[in-house]
């Protein structure tokens, strides 16, 4: 059996990837697309913790994540189809109007 | 139940009246006169009662007090003192009311007149009666208040509010004295109870004070390196409060000012309900003063500096007002002399002061009553323009005579022959004597006897000018009503013959108030406090100062109708702008000019709007450094929001690891 450790250090490197992704990125899509990895990053932990204590809940709650992360993804995009018919961009530089 | 249980009501009546007519006396005739002459004419009565019987029984001091709050309390004592200023200021309070109903049925406003003088006379009554110093002080304001309002009553004349303004500024200098003087005195009173006042012992009641004067006198302060006494200090404080209050010198300034109320007011403001105050104030206290080294001293001099002083300007002035107000500051001068002579004759100065207030009220209210006749139906003030009035109002004419000749002080020395001002101020000018006598400084004498010369001169110029020879100008003029005669010729009753018949025993009466009655106290151990040394009062003086007031009265008078009756002494080349002393008198020595272009526009107003710009900038100066402040911080703080999405991750992300961290931390820590 692999050690839980690895699922935490793979889950732990998606996570980073997803964050450092955030902080850099100003395409709307691949924002989005960090704000998956991280997402399942932490379905990643769950679905690990749950098979290492032998309780499904663990696993139930990750379907659910995946669920609603379906929901935040349709959301995001559609948002993002919105802002591209607006500005024919997506870079998320030029949406400030409410700034100072 | 014993007439002495209805006391409190002796000022709550007026006080009652005064709501009832200001709130319904426009529905009322003559704007609801009655209701205040009904309550101040049961005031007298109930004062007369206690009066009697206090004269009956000496013993029968009547104080009740109710506990207020806390080591105060709310109390009223009627002793001699309190009880004949009661019935004199009640009976001649109710005489001007009376009078009033005549005199101010051309009036707009009758019912605010008359609510506003049941208030000066119920706040008056208060004041007499209060057992306490602090509802004394209470009582004394509103009395200032109630001047302010009387004085300011015919508010659309600049004059008159201008005149109502200064008499309440000039008497607030006195009344912070006072309250000085009250403080001091109350932490002087609770550092000898060390803090802790036991149960039911209420520190600022009269009885109370005077018990604790020796130790108060032992209480030293360093002024300006000399030691001086507590008591001494109190006592100059209070007496600050009377010379505002009562028209002393320098403080007297807005007594000749308040002639622009009705005349009515001016002859309550006069005789009854104001100016006493302050003389009351000081006979109330009088053990105290007595027991303060220099204090009795400074009211002596004051006191007769005062009278001269008023008396000089007396005589030139035009305005029958005026003169009448100039008299009032000279003779109240008089009974600040009349206590200070304390220091030589004990506590018989409290009996012949407030002898010379009462007779005073009654002549002087007598004066301005008839003055206010006068005025009434000629329609001018102007000495000038009057003259042979005495034709046209014959009864006006006969009381001002008598009232004049009771100022004057005519009568024979040595019998009780005599109109009520000649008892009173030949006694006050004999102390005078006998003070010169004990203490060696015979100057209080020595202007005593001028300003009696004085005052038989300006009050019979005044006669001579306004009721006799022709009329000098085509006034008209008729007789009053009845209801301004009868109380005029009720008041030259008394002012003629109260002073005969009381004489002998008023002085003993009130005197022994501080002998006898409410607080047992030995005068000469008091006085023995303030190095005052006393001389017994045998009336062993040369038969030359028995008859010197009168000497210099007719004297007075003499002057008065050789100048001003006959007019055989031509006084033109005197009576002129050239004669630098007559312009000096005019100008009342100047001192309105001095304290209006001086002390009100140099130092008050000028001084006060630099104060206020300094103020005003340093006020600007922090707001506009306030605003500035907020603005450049939001202007930084909004740099952080920078519209970038990642920028917020990123704080958001920073924000939850250092919270982990801390929780950490934390946990660790623990």
């Amino acid at each position: 059996m692999i050690p839980i450790a690895f699922y935490l250090a793979l889950a732990a490197i998606i996570f980073s990837i997803g964050l450092y992704g955030l902080m850099t990125q100003r395409s709307g899509i691949r924002i989005l697309m960090c704000v998956e990895l991280m997402l399942n990053a932490a379905n990643l932990n769950l679905v690990a913790f749950s098979s290492y204590n032998g309780d499904l809940t663990g696993q139930v709650f990750a379907l659910f994540s995946i669920a609603l992360a379906a929901c935040e993804a349709a959301i995001g995009f559609a948002i993002l189809m919105a802002i591209y018919r607006m500005k024919d961009t997506i870079s998320l530089e030029t949406i400030n109007i409410l700034r100072w | 139940m014993a007439v002495e249980d209805f006391a409190f009501l002796i000022p709550l009546l007026p006080a009652l009246a005064f709501v009832l007519t200001f709130f319904l006396g426009k529905k009322l005739p003559t704007g609801g006169a009655i209701i205040p002459i009904a309550a101040i004419a049961t005031s007298f009565v109930i004062s007369l009662l206690i009066t009697l019987n206090l004269l009956a029984n000496p013993e029968e001091v009547v104080n009740q007090s109710y506990n207020w709050f806390s080591m105060f309390n709310i109390g009223i004592l009627v002793d001699p003192l309190a009880a004949v200023m009661l019935t004199m200021v009640s009976f001649v309070s109710l005489l001007i009311h009376i009078y009033s109903v005549g005199y101010m049925s051309h009036d707009k406003a009758p019912s605010r007149y008359f609510a506003e003088t049941a208030l000066f006379t119920a706040s008056m009554l208060g004041l007499i009666l209060s057992d306490n110093i602090l509802q004394l002080f209470i009582c004394w304001e509103l009395v200032g208040v109630c001047s302010y309002l009387l004085i300011g009553f015919w508010y659309e004349k600049p004059s008159a509010a201008s005149a109502a303004k200064k008499a309440f500024l000039t008497t607030r200098v006195g009344d912070v004295m006072f309250l000085a003087g009250i403080v001091i005195l109350f932490s002087d009173l609770f550092k000898i109870f060390n803090g802790t006042i036991p149960e039911g012992v209420y520190i600022l009641r009269f009885d109370e004070i005077f018990t604790h004067i020796p130790e108060i006198a032992a209480l030293n302060a360093n002024i300006l390196g000399m030691d001086v006494s507590h008591i001494t200090i109190i006592t100059l404080l209070f007496f600050g409060g009377a010379v505002g209050k009562s028209g002393q010198f320098p403080l007297h300034v807005w007594l000749p000012d308040a002639m622009e109320g009705p005349t009515t007011v001016s002859a309550l403001i006069h005789a009854a309900t104001m100016v006493t105050a302050g003389v009351y104030l000081v006979a109330r206290t009088f053990p105290m003063f007595i027991a303060a080294p220099d204090s009795l001293m400074i009211v002596a001099y004051l006191g007769a500096f005062t009278a001269i002083f008023a008396a000089t300007m007396g005589i030139v002035m035009n305005d029958i007002k005026r003169v009448l107000a100039y008299s009032t500051i000279s003779q109240l001068g008089y009974m600040m002399l009349g206590l200070g002579v304390g220091a030589a004759i004990g506590a018989e100065a409290v009996g012949i002061s407030i002898f010379h207030l009462i007779n005073h009220a009654f002549f002087k209210a007598l004066l301005f009553l008839c003055a206010g006749s006068v005025i009434h139906a000629v329609g001018t003030h102007d000495m000038r323009q009057l003259g042979g009035v005495a034709k046209v109002m014959p009864i006006t004419a006969a009381t001002m005579i008598a009232a004049s000749l009771a100022l004057a002080g005519i009568g024979i020395p040595g019998t009780s022959i005599g109109t009520s001002g000649f008892f009173s101020k030949d006694a006050i000018i004999e102390s005078a004597y006998l003070f010169g006598e004990t203490t060696g400084t015979w100057i209080p004498y020595a202007l005593s006897i001028a300003a009696a010369l004085l005052t038989s001169l300006y009050i019979f110029r005044l006669l001579f000018m306004t009721f006799y020879g022709k009329p000098r100008t085509d006034y008209g003029g008729h007789e009053s009503p009845a209801s301004m005669t009868i109380p005029l010729s009720i008041l030259a009753v008394f002012a003629l013959v109260f002073g005969g018949l009381t004489s002998q025993r008023f002085n003993t009466f009130v005197s022994e108030t501080f002998v006898n009655n409410f607080v047992h106290m030995d005068i000469a151990e008091l006085a023995s406090i303030g190095g005052y040394h006393l001389a017994s009062h045998a009336g062993h003086e040369p038969i030359l100062i028995l008859w010197m007031p009168l000497i210099v009265a007719l004297a007075g008078f003499l002057i008065a109708f050789l100048v001003y009756g006959l007019k055989i002494v031509n006084m033109d080349s005197l009576v002129s702008r050239n004669n630098p002393i007559y312009k000096l008198l005019y100008n009342r020595y100047y001192q309105n000019a001095i304290f209006t272009n001086f002390f009100s526009v140099k130092v008050i107003y000028e001084g006060f709007a630099f104060a206020g710009r300094a103020i005003d900038r340093g006020f600007d100066w922090i707001v506009k450094w306030m605003s500035d402040l907020t603005l450049e911080a939001g202007e930084s703080l909004r740099q952080f929001q920078t519209g970038k999405v990642q920028n917020y991750a990123t704080a958001v992300i920073t924000g939850v690891s250092l919270l982990v961290i801390l929780i950490k931390v934390v946990m660790e820590v623990l």
